[in-house]
This record gives C-alpha cells, structure tokens and sequence, in this order.
C-alpha cells in the first residue's frame, strides 16, 4: 500500500460495445470521482461491434500510472485482445498491466474504487475478482 | 525449404484468396455458433495484410510471417486475430530464413504451442487447435503438402460434432455440437493454400 | 442519531464502536457502498461494520463486501474500529452516514 507516491492505479474498460464501456467509464467517474486515471475503450477497427488491440494499447497509455494498470473486460475476444496489448507492451510496463477476472462494469467501479484508495495493484486486482468468488 | 520472393507473394496471395473468397462461408459458420464476425473480421485482416504488399514480400520469410502475424493481430479483432495473429508471429519468430523440414515442424510445434497459451486452450475443445494439432501430426511423421492439405480439411470437418468448451461458442453448451467450427475452418483454408502453393513448387 | 457514548477502553487494541442510522434513501447501495470504503481508506485502523452489533462483522475498506451487505434506509450500522487514529476514523464514518452519503 505504498503506491501514494506514485499516483493511483490506472483503470482500463474493455467492451465490445463502445457504448458499453463509454457508460461505464461514466459510471466510475461518477461514483468514484477523478482521482483515478481511466480510460475506455470498445469495437474493431471499422466502428463495428469488437475489440481490437491498437485501441486497447492506446487506452493503457492513456490510464497509464506508475503504480500500473488494471484492465477489466467484457466476452471472449476482449479478454484475447487484452492480453495480446498487455503482451506488446514494452518489458519494463508488461509486468505492470494486469487483466481482471471480473464483470466489466462492477469491477471497474469496484477496482477504481480500491485504487483511489492508493491500494497496489495487486489489492485492485484481488478486489475486482471478488466478485467471482 | 526456400522461397523466393516471387513464391513468398503468391504465398501471401493464396492465403489472402482463400479467406477472403470463403468470408461469406465463414461468417455463415460463425452465426451459427458464435456471434457472426469470423468471416468479416479474417476478410478484414487479410485484406489488411495484401495492402502491406509489394513490400511485405520483400522481407525475408521469418520477417514476412511476423508481419503478417501483427497485421492480422491489429486488424481482425475478436478472438481469431490474436490467435491466428500468434501463429503466424510466433512461427517468423521461430524459423530460420532457409529452414530445412525438421526446423519448420519446430517452429510450427513453437507456434501451437503459443497459440494453446493465448487461448488458454488444447485441442478437443472445437478450437483451431483441432486442425493445427492433428496437421502438424501429418508434418512431423513426413506427410507431404497433398497429405497436410486433407488432413487440414478432414480435421476441420471432425469439429462439427464437437462440444465447444472454448471462446463464445461454449456458451451455446451441447448447441454448439453439429456446426462446423469457424477458426477451424479458417485456418484448415489457409493451410491448404500454403500447401498447393508449396506442393507446385516443390518446396516443402 | 449515533450512540453518542462510543465504547472505550483506552487502549487502542480494544475496538471502538458505534452505531448509526442509515437516512439516505436507497440505504447502504452501490454508491453509498463506494463512498463509504473510500472514506475508511483513508485510515489506518481496521474498520468493520454489521447490521448488529454482535456481528457478523464486514470489512469497510472493502467495496465488494461493503456492496453486499444490502442495508436498507433506516437500518442500523455498527461500527467497529480498532487503530491508533481509530477516533477519527470513526468520527469519520459516522458522519458520513448521518450526512446520508451526500445524498438524498
């Protein structure tokens, strides 16, 4: 819980729809406030339903936080997508970017709310999950 | 096995062509037991990929195959581009330039196996894995491009009774038994034109 | 509308505790749930709360926990609060409920 020094976790929201994760994102800055770096991201490359990982990428640079990034997906290929971008990260960031085993819009709420918190990465991500347990 | 920079366009090509002349095909497998993107996504990527040529056929054939791999992984989207997308990276990264048959067969073992770790997946599971296991089977005992080439298409039939466990379809549960797999069919597609167009040349 | 008599027994492994009354109207929700384990993040003390006092007792720095604890408008919380800035901690939370999360 030493992460204060370096700013809050970053929160990235993976959906097939952009609707999806632009009104979840919402909803974090609603009911957690700015204090968390956020961004969202959703659909392929042509604007049609999906995910593709140039945007996902673009998200974590834009959620990017010394202290890391957690990413929380909705189906299948967002899961894929994510973990492909998290891979193509430069070495020194991969290890800072994790992607959470929860629902996409609870556990962006509950993972920005953790992080505003200054919890590490770890505690948004363990936190996130709790959900599924 | 060497290609020269003509056969490494035509191979780009052929795999091009038959995804993008089966779009329709696969997308009609997707809406059965997915979400009916498979078709348009591929189509997408490899149109994306015949876009990067002349240029890409420029580059030796480990380069070629990883820059296909990143094309394919930027612009299909859904499950299948960073899986097949894999494939071809995890393949350039493993071959030499000139690679004899038994480096090829261990690039291709490297490739799957990259591929089980994206998908956090094995084959049986109605997965592309289905066709790249049993083919690469084929290659290792020694089979030559006609005999890859119809296991590739046999493999990809064998899906249709299978119960997805993997990706989207395994939400259809036992519904997902008596469609042919999608990324199955993609893939048992662009290994049969990789073998027609390396069987004519007699290269592999 | 909390026990104005916090328990206290001086020494700061002893718990503190308190109660106070859930006014806002969707009672202990989603929202309130947020702003509730926000506010006892910023303490160091272990803060629990329950809808009785002999428990069983939730973790408040945990929103999940937090969120499924379900409270209704005009059920009780009871906090329980152990740490060297407990004191405040508690003051904290308490006035947080009572203002209604900010809410109406």
């Amino acid at each position: 819980m030493n992460s204060q020094d370096r700013g809050n976790v970053g929160i990235v929201i993976v959906s097939h729809s952009p609707k999806i994760a632009e009104g979840a994102a919402d909803m974090v800055r609603q009911m957690v406030g700015n204090a968390v770096p956020l961004a969202w991201t959703g659909g392929d490359v042509d604007g049609g339903l999906g995910t593709n990982v140039a945007g996902i990428l673009e998200a974590i640079e834009a959620a990017w936080s010394p202290s890391g990034v957690a990413v929380l997906v909705d189906l299948g290929g967002a899961e894929t997508n994510s973990e492909m971008a998290v891979e193509m990260l430069a070495e020194d960031r991969r290890a800072r970017v994790v992607v959470c085993n929860a629902p996409v819009v609870e556990g962006a709420v509950i993972a920005a709310t953790e992080s505003s918190g200054g919890s590490s990465l770890a505690a948004v991500k363990r936190s996130a999950e709790e959900f599924y347990a | 096995m060497s290609l020269d920079r003509a056969s490494r366009e035509e191979l780009v090509r052929a795999l091009a062509e038959a995804v993008i002349q089966h779009a329709d095909e696969l997308t009609g497998l997707d809406q059965a037991i997915g979400d009916g993107d498979h078709g348009l996504n591929m189509k997408r990527g490899f149109e994306a990929v015949l876009a990067t040529l002349p240029g890409l056929a420029d580059k030796a054939l480990p380069e070629m195959l990883k820059s296909i791999g990143m094309t394919l992984v930027m612009k299909v989207g859904g499950a299948s581009g960073p899986l097949v997308g894999t494939f071809f990276m995890e393949l350039g990264k493993a071959l030499p330039e000139q690679p004899t048959r038994a480096e090829f067969v261990a690039a291709a073992d490297m490739a799957i196996n990259a591929v089980k770790a994206r998908g956090r997946s094995e084959a049986g599971q109605k997965t592309l894995l289905d066709v790249l296991v049993p083919v690469q089977a084929v290659l290792a005992a020694g089979g030559d491009a006609r005999a890859i080439a119809m296991e590739a298409a046999q493999a990809a039939d064998r899906t249709t009774p299978m119960l997805a466990i993997r990706g989207r379809a395994s939400f259809l549960g036992e519904r997902s038994i008596g469609h042919m797999d999608p990324g199955s069919r993609s893939v048992s597609l662009l290994i049969g034109a990789a073998a027609k167009v390396l069987e004519f040349e007699a290269r592999l | 509308m909390h026990d104005a008599h916090a328990s206290r027994a001086g020494e700061t492994s002893v718990p503190l505790t308190a109660s106070a009354v859930l006014v806002n109207k969707v009672g202990l929700h989603a929202r309130p749930s947020v702003k509730l384990t926000q506010c006892a993040k910023r303490f160091a003390a272990k803060i629990e709360l329950a809808l009785s006092g002999d428990g069983p007792w939730t973790d408040a720095k945990s929103p999940v926990k937090v969120m499924r604890v379900k409270a209704p408008q005009g059920a009780t919380l009871h906090f329980r609060v152990t740490g060297p800035d407990g004191e405040v901690a508690l003051a904290a939370v308490l006035a947080l409920v009572h203002d209604g999360f900010g809410e109406a």
